[in-house]
């Protein structure tokens, strides 16, 4: 909402600058901007006065003009328009001027003649389209004073960015009083004085409330023998300055007082009215109106609806009807002032899906008590600027007073929930300063009457709040110490996550943040049939649901940078995913997930190595030393058939399957080919490890090489298998130490090496002892796997 | 002959040294002879006893300026010599390094790491809650209610079955006050979601932090002694802060915090539009309401909240002009951080 300064000093005395109005206002909780009404180049353009003006000596078409631009000394301007005359005020661009298409006021000769300047038309100035002349501005303007003060009358426009418990600064005279609480004034409210005929509004106009919920007050006044006509201009200005365009005197009144209580108005052609009957009612199903904006709408109950004996006239609190409006042969006026439920205005607001100046002070909370006053504001200002004379009385339909709340402030609890040490009788100044009747009940408690355009404050902690903002946060004093709670820490949730996180950029991924609403296609069954959950408003089809796997999002970014050229990828993310389950609450169940994905090389090649391409062993090995490593947990890898996943390795932990290692394949390749790993993060709990040292062994470590053939589709978990289970007392360990296929072995065969390690614990083996072992291993794989040794060459 | 004039000759002599340039080993005798804990130089330094009073302090300046040269002179010799080494006469040492690759936590982890150690120093556990939430956790319990425009405030993605994707991570604190019971000091963090159009600004979602603490004898000025020791913390210890009024549902009396503009020092520049200030959070007193909402006595406790967006915070203190590029993730944006 915007308001204006110099109409705010209408209901103040203050004598702060317009930015230092908008600091207090913003100090106190009503955010506040001063709005730049005209382009930068405007400050360079001034009114001038053309004191003479004579034909160019070299060119008919020109005039030279002499202006007094308020430096004392005139100025010599050149001006080709046909109507610059002497005695004119006119907008001048001075010299450094720069419009917005770049043309630059420099100081020039003009056929001869010299010129500091240009006269400017309305269409140079982009105030209009008119071209056919210069401006000619009225007598009364000041030269050498800005354009744009001329063009605000001197005004200067505020906008508030109110929050929305905060209905009563929907007006100037809301803002002002803050104002005068926060400076310690007095609030102007206008008095009205109204002249009425002696016809009774009641005998001619009568006003029944259907729903008296949905409207617990409604007025109406009437007003006869008037006459549309533009509105003078200072009220013009007044409704520029805020933004409003001016229509007529009426509609412009209806308008001014609504931007002056905050309270919404509605101005009827009494003419339209039939039966002499206003019925306040809700909507029947598909009932129809066509709004003031010319759009025919089909309502629902809803909709709260103004109506005469025969059909409906306005849509209630948020638009007229098209077939009641103010029109220029308009003579006879209802005026309307009245309440409406917050929640049915907003209902039927949202129904309609139109928001107008007066649902939005409707939905947020008007002051059922303003009514009379509003209405009477309105009658005054219709009768000043359009004539005619108004019936006697209001007709007010209140069939149930809505009054003042009062709440017991207790001094000492404000102070408590404060920290501040703040007298009661400053608290009973201020509350009063923002309207409320204050009395002392007992010591330190305060009895405070809150008026009911103040629907925010219904506790004595809104009334803390009013005290705070007031008094001024920065006046609350800041204690040295904190206090805090001697009780234990709770577990951290994201200790392991940070841990794998850590972990990955230590050996060089980069962690990415993807979109977790994907398009309902884009869930790739990665760790189980998991049904995603949808939104019910989404923004896009592309973001229509929650995503189940991290597998779209990383692909979309390894995409994104594969195809800016990044090809040596090694990224990975822990986020959430989430899928359907009705038996939590929310209907989701939510896990935390971790997905790395690798493309290109994995080791890029250099003078002293060579390139390695990433693969999924990368990532198996990696997975393997979070668990075995960090978390000190085993985990197994089965091979598996995946439906979106090629070579896919099924990892498993406690038994039960936890991620997927492999190559995306189908459209998530497209993307981005590489290896990709999802898993579900174990809780901290579930790892909980239990650390427990073993002594590091004082006696040698063994180790020997085994090399053997087997057909190459012998798997390489069949014969770790199968040393394990031969392995004996002294093996810890054996690794694969080499894969060999293709010359110098028969074809269909393999060659693998393992290292295998001995050790005892208690004394140094003998060699008797590793042959032994040694042998046995190797027979098991002979047996198993017609694996025979291979020797060394 | 005076000790003074001693410095100036022994300078000569070391020049003379080096006139012939030296191989590697004679450099390093050379340094030994100049430099060594029984070297020419300390020696002279043992003469200093030698010298009237009022020049010991000119003379032990002429020694040391001396010593530096001579220092100087022989690293500059050394480098040179061993840069020109070939790998003929051993190993090119000169070689780059093996290139290891340093990953990146992304810039927004990175923040939200630093917010939640200078919480962790003030006593604040870490809460976590789900991002879809129930309608009643993330508006009711919270104040907002049904039909109030301030559930306009947050555009609402709602899903199918009637839940929330959570507008804030506010609906974390009604979590932790159902299940404890106060004291109750905790940060909450995580991803909350807004329907709004996507632009350099906006972002269907982004990360917040929330705080809470609820225990007996909770006031104002300790929200402010605390969020002014988090914004020092976080954006320097000169920073001043501005707690505007506000509104939010779930806190009465409600707070904006602005901090002075760290990147013009509140003079006024582009980012804070001219101000001199930045929006950082958002703060106040638990709503009675609230508490009545998870069953806590609002006259035997009071409680604290504040919450504030990672995106905002990385944004300004990175410069970054774009949300849509922490959701992006070009490897070439991350890396530089």
């Amino acid at each position: 909402m915007n308001i204006s300064y110099n109409w705010l000093k209408e209901y103040i005395d203050f004598e702060l600058t317009p930015l230092e109005l908008a600091e207090q206002l913003t100090a106190a909780g009503l955010e506040t901007n001063l709005v730049q009404q005209f382009p930068d180049y405007f400050q360079s353009i001034k009114v001038g006065y053309v004191i003479s003006r004579e034909t160019h000596p070299n060119a008919d078409k020109l005039s030279v003009c002499q202006v007094d631009l308020g430096t004392g000394e005139p100025q010599q301007i050149i001006c080709g328009a046909p109507n610059v005359a002497a005695g004119q005020k006119v907008p001048v661009a001075t010299l450094g001027t720069t419009f917005p298409g770049g043309m630059k006021i420099k100081k020039a000769k003009l056929r001869g003649v010299i010129s500091n300047g240009m006269i400017c038309s309305e269409r140079e100035l982009e105030l209009s389209d008119d071209h056919a002349g210069i401006m000619v501005l009225d007598e009364d303007a000041t030269p050498g004073s800005a354009m744009g003060s001329y063009l605000s009358g001197n005004d200067v426009t505020l906008e508030l960015d109110l929050t929305p418990d905060r209905p009563d600064a929907l007006g100037h005279i809301g803002v002002a009083r803050d104002l005068a609480a926060l400076l310690g004034k007095e609030l102007k409210v206008p008095a009205v004085k109204l002249v009425e005929a002696a016809a009774a509004t009641a005998a001619e106009i009568t006003v029944e409330i259907q729903d008296v919920e949905a409207c617990p007050r409604y007025a109406a006044r009437l007003v006869k023998d008037i006459k549309i006509a533009d509105s003078p201009a200072w009220l013009r200005r007044r409704l520029q300055a805020v933004g409003i365009r001016s229509i007529n005197n009426v509609v412009d009144a209806a308008n001014y007082v609504l931007m002056e209580t905050g309270h919404p108005l509605h101005t009827f052609d009494l003419s339209y009215i039939e039966g002499q009957k206003i019925v306040v009612r809700r909507a029947e199903p598909k009932e129809k109106i066509t709004t003031l904006d010319g759009k025919e709408r089909e309502l629902d109950d809803q909709v709260l609806l103004i109506c005469d004996t025969r059909k409906p006239v306005a849509v209630a609190g948020i638009m007229g009807g098209e077939n009641s409006e103010v029109k220029v042969d308009t003579t006879e006026l209802l005026l309307e002032s009245a309440y409406f439920d917050p929640v049915v205005i907003r209902r039927g607001a949202r129904k309609l899906q139109l928001a107008t100046d007066a649902s939005h002070r409707f939905e947020r909370g008007a002051d059922p008590n303003g009514i009379p006053y509003a209405l009477d504001r309105l009658a005054a200002l219709i009768i000043e600027l359009a004539g005619g004379y108004l019936t006697q009385g209001q007709v007010d339909v209140y069939p149930q007073r809505i009054e003042p709340l009062q709440i017991i402030l207790r001094a000492s609890r404000c102070n408590q929930l404060l920290g501040t040490d703040i007298p009661a009788d400053l608290m009973r100044a201020i509350l009063s300063g923002l309207g409320m009747i204050v009395q002392e009940e007992r010591s330190g408690e305060l009895m405070v009457t809150v008026p009911t355009f103040r629907p925010d404050i219904t506790r004595e902690i809104d009334l803390v709040e009013e005290i705070a903002r007031i008094y001024g946060y920065d006046n609350i004093p800041i204690p040295e110490h904190f206090s805090i709670a001697n009780q234990l820490s709770k577990p951290s949730p994201d200790k392991v996550r940070e841990q794998i996180m850590d972990y990955l950029a230590a050996i060089g991924f980069n962690q990415i943040y993807g979109n977790s609403l994907v398009a309902i296609d884009e869930h790739p069954i990665v760790l189980g049939d998991e049904e995603p959950m949808i939104l019910a408003n989404a923004l896009t089809r592309d973001m229509a649901s929650i995503r189940t796997s991290l597998l779209p999002g990383v692909s979309k970014i390894a995409g994104y940078n594969l195809n800016r050229r990044q090809v040596n990828l090694k990224l990975f993310e822990v986020g959430q995913v989430s899928s359907l389950d009705s038996s939590i609450d929310t209907g989701a169940r939510e896990m935390s997930h971790l997905a790395l994905f690798v493309s290109g090389d994995y080791q890029i090649k250099q003078w002293s190595q060579p390139a390695v391409p990433a693969d999924i062993f990368q990532l198996k090995g990696i997975i393997s030393a979070l668990f075995a490593g960090l978390f000190k947990q085993s985990i197994q890898y089965v091979a598996t058939e995946h439906e979106q996943i090629d070579s896919a390795l099924e990892i498993r932990y406690k038994g039960q399957q936890i991620g997927v290692i492999g190559e995306p394949r189908g459209r998530w390749a497209e993307q981005a080919e590489g290896a990709y790993a999802e898993l579900r993060i174990p809780t901290a709990t579930q790892l909980d490890p239990v650390v427990k040292y073993e002594q590091v062994a004082v006696f040698p470590r063994v180790e020997r090489d085994l090399s053997i053939l087997v057909d190459t589709n012998i798997s390489y978990s069949d014969l770790e298998h199968i040393i394990v289970k031969n392995s004996g007392k002294y093996l810890i360990y054996s690794q694969l130490y080499d894969i060999y296929e293709g010359k110098s072995i028969a074809s269909g065969k393999k060659s693998l090496t393992f290292r295998l390690v001995f050790q005892n614990q208690k004394r140094t083996l003998t060699e008797k002892e590793i042959d032994r072992d040694f042998q046995r291993i190797l027979k098991g794989l002979e047996d198993a796997n017609k694996a025979t040794l291979r020797e060394a060459t | 002959m005076s000790l003074f004039k001693k410095v100036d000759e022994l300078r000569s002599e070391f020049k003379q040294a080096l006139a012939s340039s030296p191989a590697l080993s004679d450099l390093e005798r050379i340094r030994q002879d100049y430099l060594g804990r029984k070297g020419r130089l300390n020696e002279l330094f043992r003469h200093i006893k030698e010298v009237e009073a009022t020049r010991k302090g000119e003379f032990g300046g002429l020694v040391n300026s001396l010593k530096q040269e001579v220092q100087q002179t022989i690293d500059a010799l050394l480098l040179a010599k061993q840069s020109a080494a070939t790998p003929a006469s051993g190993v090119d040492v000169s070689l780059p390094g093996a290139a290891y690759e340093r990953g990146t936590l992304h810039p927004l982890e990175q923040t939200l790491r630093e917010v939640k150690s200078v919480f962790h120093r003030l006593g604040f556990s870490v809460a976590e809650g789900p991002e879809i939430e129930t309608q009643w956790r993330n508006f009711d319990a919270l104040n907002f209610p049904p039909e109030h425009p301030a559930r306009d405030m947050q555009d609402t993605f709602f899903l199918q079955n009637n839940s929330v994707l959570r507008t804030h991570t506010s609906p974390v604190q009604i979590r932790l006050m159902l299940e404890d019971q106060p004291p109750i000091r905790s940060i909450m963090p995580g991803r909350v979601y807004r329907n709004e159009a996507i632009d350099a600004g906006h972002y269907c979602l982004f990360h917040q932090v929330e705080g809470l603490y609820v225990d007996e004898q909770v006031t104002h000025g300790e929200l402010k002694a605390t969020i002014e020791l988090f914004c020092r913390e976080m954006f320097g210890k000169n920073v001043s802060l501005r707690f505007r009024p506000s509104f939010f549902p779930f806190t009465e009396p409600s707070n904006e915090v602005d901090v002075s503009c760290f990147l013009c020092g509140g003079k006024g520049c582009r980012v804070c539009k001219q101000t001199g200030w930045l929006e950082i959070l958002g703060c106040g007193l638990v709503d009675p309401n609230v508490f009545k909402a998870v069953g806590i006595d609002s006259e035997q406790y009071s409680g604290y909240a504040f919450g504030m967006g990672i995106e905002r915070i990385t944004m300004l203190k990175y410069g970054i002009n774009d949300i849509r590029l922490f959701f992006e993730n070009d490897v070439r944006f991350l890396q530089q951080f």
